[in-house]
């Protein structure tokens, strides 16, 4: 299982426009990335705080839903988030065209 | 109160009187005069002016016994009567202090009644009084009572008049009282009150013996405790200072999710107890040992790890997904929304746009051998990943699952040790895969569980074809639930498969022998020809009846019901069959396609095809179209699609479109998609394309005006049927060929 997740990992990273990766765990605490360290920190706290508040947004309006997905879309790049309980996948990809 | 203030005004007047001159004969600043002469000027206006000789005039004073000071004639009102009565006046005397005493006379009325309590005689009272005996009695009897009334004095010390008249008394009384005390202690202190007390009783009685003398008569409204006051415990003041606890500061916002969880949490809890209980109850009845409950906490926590692996895994798949709808973002707005709008210039053509193209970098040598939409999931297909061209054998092969979602990798991977040449689905169970192998084994997957390794895996000795297996199908299950699938292989027969609890169960259909005599082999044994089977149809609506497609190029139609003989022989081809479809809306129409370059389409029943075109190349595949009961879409080797439209054009395909570079590669596989206007091919390079159909493949039928209420499904039919009323005139059918030639030119 793990295995997979590196491979899949892997491949993201490998795709045409991705900028990084990083994987946030429950505490807001980057465990792995491939970006530079400050820029890793500074993604991993405003993403986290991002994604708790959005979290709350949904399951406030229904308690039964839950937050899955979250995109920003920036001038510049796309920032992809999948949010869970336990961890945080942050995936940074800047537009081919 | 009146005679006062007239008292009053007399001295003032007076006092005026005489202040007048003095302030005339003193006038220096004297403060108490400076004073008077300012009040004098309150002198009121009627004062009476007195002449010089009335001033002068003497008034004789007497000194009289009457007090003004007494009131008289004082009333009250009576309630009892109603009326005001008269107060007798109350004489000179005033009470100053006034205070009850303990004792009583004992001649007085209460004293007697005392000693008749006491069951005395009163009589004795006066006896015993002439005796005068009864003075020592009495203050030996005082001592009970004289302590408490020593305090009671000393606490009421604030009152200085008690103590002056009471002093008197006390001290006469103590200096006899301290000797009954002396008594009672000087036994002892050992032995205490109770000693004391002893003595005291014997007193007593023995006073009664002296002649039944009375006790004190003590006032019995005016009771007095007796208490002793000890020395209080001096009060000490102990501090410890502990280390503070350890503070921390604690928010939280309190959201109504949160409260939902919370309750779901507690609700959760609440089951595992009862859980818990019910199990514990069980043991009870039958002991299990402790250690199978040991291993199930362990596999729980290892559960737990491998449900959040798996959690992350589906996160990344998520964004894998995101990732690519960003890549391929201009493919996937073309996919849903870009129509070809040069089709309304072109009348009856049309077009296919290319979108995505699938591959996997293990498979590319691999030659796509089936491709196979899911019949749940609209976007999700299989393809199998074998090899055609059989003097370059490949090793291994694989079952991909692709989504449109992901162009850029397969969703599931089932690797095998052999080509696979086949695959099918199942409908009520879209996670349950049967291949067909190059070796002619059969394997089933459960995807969902594990592509490492198959379900169901044929033995590879016993219980396989002895040939490549062409087709397989899922069947209808059993009546007892069991999953049951259908196989089609190179060496005659047709196997059912059974998945029973470990292995699979075989049983062979049908053997196609050829309506050919038999033929001597070597050694004087006779040999039956069989015929090759490579493809299978299953009838859409008689689950009995099914169309095999041989290698000689005959079709059989046969029934499950019947295992050694055809219902009817089709000679259909003089290459492989390669494909037999059925109408979606007819179910009597067929089409089959051939390595002798035709694509032919037949009727239930009639051994002469309706249509026959001729493609210049072999065809590899023939598929109708789920839109359109008159549409079907073929593919060549020359890497080109066929779509024909018999509604629009008899004759000639509406669209032929080049998908690969003809030289190096060739299309193999076309299926189109159940819901949406695309479909998929593949090519011996393990390469898939998607294509999108343009508006005019897929021109719906429009109702006739007299029968607007009729839906889509009715006019199709409608139409297929106009159109086989046209074609199944005998003398028709020699157009076909004519065609066939118009196209290779």
């Amino acid at each position: 299982m793990s295995n997979e997740v590196e491979e899949t990992m892997k491949r993201i990273q490998s795709h045409k426009g991705v900028v990084g990766t990083i994987v946030v765990n429950s505490e807001g605490i980057p465990i792995k990335t491939t970006l530079d360290n400050t820029t890793t920190v500074q993604y991993a706290g405003l993403i986290s705080s991002l994604a708790d508040k959005a979290r709350s947004v949904v399951r406030d309006l229904d308690p039964s839903n839950d937050l899955t997905f979250l995109r920003i879309r920036s001038k510049k790049h796309e920032i992809m988030v999948a949010p869970d309980k336990e961890f945080i996948l942050i995936v940074v990809q800047s537009p081919t065209d | 109160m009146p005679p006062t203030a007239a008292l009053k005004k007399v001295f003032n007047t007076k006092s005026l009187k005489k202040g007048r001159p003095s302030q005339s004969r003193v006038d220096e600043g004297d403060d108490l005069e400076e004073w008077k002469k300012s009040k004098q000027l309150l002198r009121p206006k009627d004062q009476l002016e007195l002449t010089e000789p009335e001033l002068k005039d003497i008034i004789a004073r007497q000194l009289g016994t009457n007090d003004p000071l007494i009131p008289q004639n004082l009333i009250q009102f009576n309630h009892a009567q109603g009326a005001f009565e008269l107060i007798p006046p109350t004489g000179p005397m005033i009470v100053v202090y006034e205070t009850q005493g303990t004792q009583i006379h004992k001649e007085s009325e209460e004293a007697k009644k005392q000693v008749e309590d006491q069951g005395l005689d009163p009589s004795i009272l006066e006896i015993t009084d002439s005796a005068e005996t009864i003075k020592p009695d009495e203050l030996q009897n005082i001592p009970e009572e004289t302590p408490g009334d020593e305090e009671t004095q000393e606490e009421e010390s604030e009152k200085p008049e008690v103590d002056s008249e009471m002093t008197e008394e006390d001290t006469e009384k103590e200096t006899e009282v301290g000797e009954g005390e002396g008594e009672g202690e000087g036994e002892g202190e050992g032995e205490g009150d109770i000693e004391g007390e002893g003595g005291r009783a014997e007193d007593e009685e023995e006073k009664h013996h002296h002649g039944g003398k009375p006790k004190k008569l003590t006032n019995q409204f005016n009771f007095c405790e007796r208490a002793a006051l000890t020395y209080n415990n001096p009060v000490r003041v102990q501090d410890t200072q502990t280390t503070p606890p350890p503070m921390g500061t604690f928010s939280a916002n309190v959201l109504q999710w949160v409260i939902y969880d919370a309750y779901q949490e507690d609700y959760a809890a609440q089951q595992l107890e009862k859980e818990l209980e019910r199990e514990r109850k069980e043991k009870e009845k039958a002991p299990v040992s402790r250690h199978q409950a040991m291993t199930r906490k362990l596999v729980g926590k290892a559960q737990l790890s491998e449900a959040v692996q798996g959690r992350v895994l589906e996160c990344w798949k998520v964004l894998e997904r995101m990732v690519n709808q960003n890549t391929f973002d201009d493919i996937a707005k073309d996919y849903r929304y870009w129509e070809d709008p040069s089709d309304e210039f072109r009348d009856e053509e049309g077009t296919l746009l290319p979108l995505w193209k699938f591959t996997y970098d293990k498979t590319r040598k691999n030659t796509v051998t089936d491709i196979e939409w899911n019949p749940h999931y609209y976007d999700l297909f299989a393809v199998c990943f074998g090899f055609l061209d059989f003097m370059k054998p490949l090793d291994e092969g694989a079952v991909c699952l692709f989504t449109l979602k992901n162009p850029s990798f397969p969703e599931y991977i089932c690797m095998t040790d052999s080509a696979v040449m086949c695959v099918d689905t199942h409908p009520k169970y879209p996670y349950m895969v049967v291949i067909g192998l190059y070796d002619g084994s059969v394997n089933v997957y459960n995807v969902q569980a594990t592509c490492k390794q198959p379900a169901f895996r044929s033995n590879n000795v016993t219980n396989k074809h002895r040939g490549i297996v062409w087709e397989v199908k899922w069947a209808p299950d059993l009546p007892d639930g069991e999953m049951n699938f259908y196989s089609v292989s190179e060496d005659g027969k047709i196997n059912n498969w059974v998945l029973m609890q470990n292995d699979l169960a075989v049983t062979t259909i049908i053997t196609l022998f050829l309506a050919k005599d038999e033929v001597f082999g070597p050694d004087g044994t006779k040999l039956k020809m069989k015929g090759c089977a490579s493809c299978v149809k299953f009838h859409p609506k008689q689950p009995l009846i099914y169309l095999v497609g041989t290698e000689e190029g005959n079709i059989y139609k046969c029934s499950t019901a019947y295992s050694s003989m055809f219902l009817l022989t089709y000679p259909a081809h003089h290459m492989p069959v390669y494909r037999i479809d059925f109408n979606r809306y007819n179910s009597d129409i067929f089409i089959s396609c051939s390595g002798d370059w035709r694509i032919k389409i037949w009727e239930d029943n009639r051994l002469e095809p309706l249509f026959v075109f001729d493609v210049g190349a072999c065809v590899g595949d023939v598929k109708w179209a789920p839109y359109s009961s008159t549409v079907f879409a073929a593919v060549t080797n020359e890497g080109k699609v066929y779509v024909f439209d018999l509604n629009v054009n008899k004759y000639k395909p509406i669209c032929v479109q080049a998908i690969v570079s003809k030289k190096r590669n060739k299309l193999t596989r076309i299926t189109f998609n159940p819901i949406q206007p695309i479909i998929i091919v593949g090519d011996d390079k393990g390469c898939i394309s998607t294509l999108k159909l343009s508006p005019n493949l897929r021109i719906p039928c429009k109702a006739p005006k007299k029968q607007q209420h009729l839906d889509q499904w009715t006019l199709q039919c409608m139409k297929l049927d106009k159109l086989l009323s046209l074609v199944r005139e005998p003398a028709t059918l020699d157009i076909p060929e004519d065609t066939a030639e118009s196209i290779e030119s």
